[in-house]
């Protein structure tokens, strides 16, 4: 992995949110909503209309429209929201903050429970821990997420009172209040991923355990145990690092779900809610955000596959 | 003195399908302290079982019926697996054939020497890195120290191979386990290899089973020779008499496989006319960047003319460019320089018309990666017929399976082959089937690329034989790129003797020997293990 190589990534990650941007800037143009009826409404006069316009900018050619959002976007400014007259910017920023917080918390609480899972079910293969591991994981692609949200909130919220059932505290302020928040969102969005990574952990170890290298091991005296941990995890990890990256992708915009049902305002809420109130400049801001996000997580995904595997060099 | 490994009456099968295949069939056999035991056989004959029963490595279809492997005292059939962890690696200690996938490669060489040494001496880690180091110096690795920091793919396929026997000697077993340590490495390598094995032994003592398919290599490193035939030992001599005096058909056919250069199989002379010329032709690989200096070329400068009809052998080691030749001579790599073919000029791949490409065919050295598993044999051979229309003029227009049929009689194949698919076939018929497409096109040269490699040598034999008689019949000249020395010496007109991307010598077949040659050749040639008696 060398300089020029992340340079050069870098560089990627810019032309990417440079086309989203575009895209973002293109459709909310194309949309209906007239922004100076969406802030003054249905009623106002036709001077008020005109001034705000004269204001805002509305007048002036697409491409200078464009210019001007994206410059201010680079420092950060993503204009006042239609709805609330607040800045766009920081309360996107806090909200994916909220959502990255609850998609980290899901991907390692999947993490811990597909990867054992998944190498057992790959060393017992055909037998009952095998079976059970597959049948969990169709289960758990099965469900949609609101199917299992709802199970789960009746289960430990209603039933057993264990977990609050809505609602989001920062764990800045209040620690144990926001593991109890969290933990009902990121056990259904964990339960969801565990499904798809055991089964992808299953069939990789079980190709590395026929490998070569895991017959030399095993020839050379050494015990199972370090055969399993040392030379086949980390081999079988390889290929879940990808999914993994991917799985961030599919939180972010799939967690809209699960963050409405429990009521936590992440960026997909916000979006939801900007959408609604045709909030052009939080749906572009929000937009523009995940997709830059997105991106970085996929880069991140490429430089942890050059760390656990040696013969990938990327330069 | 009692023997380091016996076998008595073992007999094994396989469950496949509806009825068991009876794999081993009484075995019986002793090797003492000290002694090599050299066990060859044709693939499919059951040496690599063997190995996998006397290692307790077997597949779970499996099916031990009778007799014992004992090592020394101990009854190996009759130990639980925690106590076979204690016998692997300590007592006994195997060499694997592809030095390459015997390494973990997300971990370091000296990670995976150390932990073996830890395991099975007992040892520390830091008394198993400084033990490492030594073994490694010992088997003539330059620079242990970096060596033991790298990754296996950073260090080259015979340095694994040291590595890999190192360890096993380190771990001071009574046997050794070899199954085939040398036929994924090239031949210079492959000898070096030999050579480190007859030390580390001579200095060790230790008892070995030494598996291989080639006759000629067994009968230079054992000091007893075990053939196998069908799951069954058909004969038992000691390595100085097996070549001289086979006593079983088996054996003797084996011996009669190995190649001999003395033996001529080829006794024309090859036309004047200069078929193809190639003109200082360079093939590099990694595209080229800026401000980085361009990769160093996978042939620099080779030029060489092949005539009609000839048989030109070009040899070297892995990596020397004999493949680069050849990828660019097909249009499959970017070349710089020329080729000139029947005096018609070719500059790059773009200029290698249909009709070029018809003359010129090649066969790959893998007939698994080169013959699509989703299409019949048929449909593979009817793509160039339709592709060159070079069906024969006396058979109706369209009328492929006869042609398709008339193609599978000329390699000695049977006509019904045409509605198999690749799986079905053996790994000689897969070859023969790639021949076929490739004269299917009625080319004027045929490139070889390594094709009899991946071969058992009987098998290897019969190739020859097809080819040299689709040569009579139908005139095509080979370029036949190789690194067995002895085989090539048998068939080839001339050799092109290659090394580091360069063409170091270019000799009529009578002169590889003469004094004049390249040092290179010179060392080539005596690293090829010529049969003993």
């Amino acid at each position: 992995m060398s300089v020029s190589w992340l340079l050069r990534r870098l560089a990627l990650i810019l032309y990417t949110v440079f086309i989203v941007s575009v895209l973002v800037f293109g459709i909310t143009q194309a949309l209906p909503a007239d922004a100076a009826v969406t802030l003054l409404g249905e009623n106002a006069t036709a001077e008020a209309l005109n001034a705000i316009r004269e204001r805002l900018g509305l007048g002036d050619p697409i491409w200078w429209q464009y210019l001007r959002w994206v410059g201010h976007a680079a420092t950060g400014d993503f204009g006042l929201s239609m709805r609330t007259g607040q800045p766009v910017g920081p309360e996107m920023l806090t909200a994916l903050g909220r959502s990255l917080l609850l998609a980290v918390a899901a991907i390692l609480v999947m993490l811990v429970i597909a990867v054992p899972l998944g190498m057992l079910a790959a060393v017992r293969q055909g037998k009952a821990a095998d079976m059970a591991t597959g049948l969990i994981s169709y289960l758990g692609v099965s469900f949609p997420e609101f199917v299992t949200a709802t199970l789960l909130a009746m289960l430990l919220a209603d039933s057993l009172q264990w977990l609050p059932a809505t609602g989001y505290v920062s764990p800045l302020e209040d620690f144990g209040g926001a593991v109890r928040h969290l933990a009902l969102p990121v056990l259904t969005a964990s339960l969801i991923l565990v499904a798809h990574v055991a089964r992808m952990v299953r069939s990789e170890t079980l190709d590395v355990l026929h490998s070569d290298y895991i017959r030399a091991a095993r020839l050379k005296g050494l015990p199972e145990r370090t055969v399993l941990v040392r030379h086949a995890l980390r081999n079988a990890l390889l290929p879940v690092v990808t999914i993994v990256a991917l799985d961030v992708g599919y939180l972010l915009g799939g967690i809209i779900v699960i963050e409405e049902i429990f009521a936590i305002p992440g960026i997909g809420r916000q979006l939801m809610v900007a959408v609604t109130a045709r909030d052009l400049p939080s749906i572009q801001a929000g937009a523009l955000i995940m997709s830059a996000t997105y991106a970085v997580a996929n880069t991140l995904a490429d430089v942890a596959y050059a760390v656990l595997d040696k013969r990938i060099r990327y330069d | 003195m009692t023997a380091v490994l016996s076998l008595r009456d073992y007999t094994l099968d396989y469950l496949t399908g509806s009825r068991p295949l009876r794999v081993l069939q009484d075995i019986s056999l002793d090797i003492a302290p000290g002694e090599v035991l050299g066990l060859v056989g044709e693939s499919g004959s059951g040496k690599s079982t063997l190995a996998w029963a006397i290692m307790r490595h077997l597949p779970k279809n499996a099916r031990e019926l009778s007799g014992s492997i004992r090592l020394g005292d101990t009854d190996l059939r009759g130990l639980p697996p925690r106590a076979l962890t204690r016998i692997r690696g300590r007592r006994i200690g195997m060499v694997f054939q592809d030095p390459s996938t015997a390494l973990n490669p997300t971990l370091t060489v000296g990670r995976q020497v150390t932990e073996t040494l830890v395991n099975n001496r007992g040892l520390t880690r830091r008394a198993a890195w400084d033990l490492a180091l030594e073994l490694l110096g010992h088997v003539e690795l330059r620079d242990p120290d970096a060596l033991m920091r790298r990754y296996p793919h950073e260090i080259s396929g015979g340095e694994k191979q040291r590595i890999l026997i190192a360890t096993a000697f380190g771990c001071r077993p009574e046997l050794i386990v070899f199954d085939e340590p040398t036929t994924a490495l090239d031949v210079i390598t492959g000898a070096r290899i030999l050579d480190l094995f007859a030390r580390l032994r001579a200095e060790t003592g230790v008892a070995a089973l030494y598996i291989s398919h080639d006759l000629a290599l067994v009968s230079r490193v054992a000091d007893r020779v075990a053939v196998m035939k069908k799951g069954r030992l058909v004969e038992e001599a000691p390595a100085a008499s097996i070549f001289a005096r086979p006593a079983h058909e088996e054996t003797r056919k084996l011996v009669a496989a190995v190649p001999r250069p003395e033996n001529r199989l080829v006794h024309d002379r090859p036309g004047d006319r200069v078929l193809l010329a190639a003109e200082a032709v360079s093939v590099r690989y990694a595209r080229r960047r800026l401000f980085r200096p361009p990769p160093p070329p996978a042939t620099h400068a080779v030029g060489f003319d092949i005539r009609a009809g000839e048989i030109l052998g070009i040899v070297g080691e892995s990596g020397s460019g004999k493949s680069s030749i050849a990828r660019a001579l097909t249009g499959l790599a970017d070349f710089s320089g020329g080729i000139r073919f029947d005096g018609r000029p070719i500059g790059s791949a773009r200029d290698m018309d249909g009709a070029y490409r018809r003359a010129v065919q090649i066969v790959f050295q893998h007939p698994d990666g080169s013959l699509n598993p989703r299409q019949t044999v048929g449909e593979i051979l009817s793509r160039p017929l339709k592709l060159f229309g070079t069906g024969s003029a006396d058979l109706p227009a369209g009328n492929l399976a006869a042609e398709i049929g008339r193609l599978l009689e000329q390699v000695r194949l049977p006509a019904a082959y045409a509605t198999r698919w690749p799986h079905q076939l053996s790994g000689g018929e897969k070859q023969r089937v790639a021949i076929a497409r490739a004269f299917a096109a009625k080319p004027s040269l045929v490139i070889c690329d390594e094709i009899t490699a991946p071969l058992d040598v009987s098998v290897q034999a019969s190739i020859i034989e097809l080819l040299l008689s689709l040569r009579a019949e139908t005139g095509a000249a080979y370029l036949f790129i190789t690194h067995d020395i002895n085989l090539i010496r048998q068939i080839a007109h001339r050799i092109a003797v290659m090394r580091r991307g360069e063409l170091v010598d270019l000799l009529p077949i009578d002169a590889v020997d003469a004094d004049h040659v390249h040092p290179y050749t010179r060392d080539l040639m005596a690293a090829s293990p010529t049969p003993v008696g």
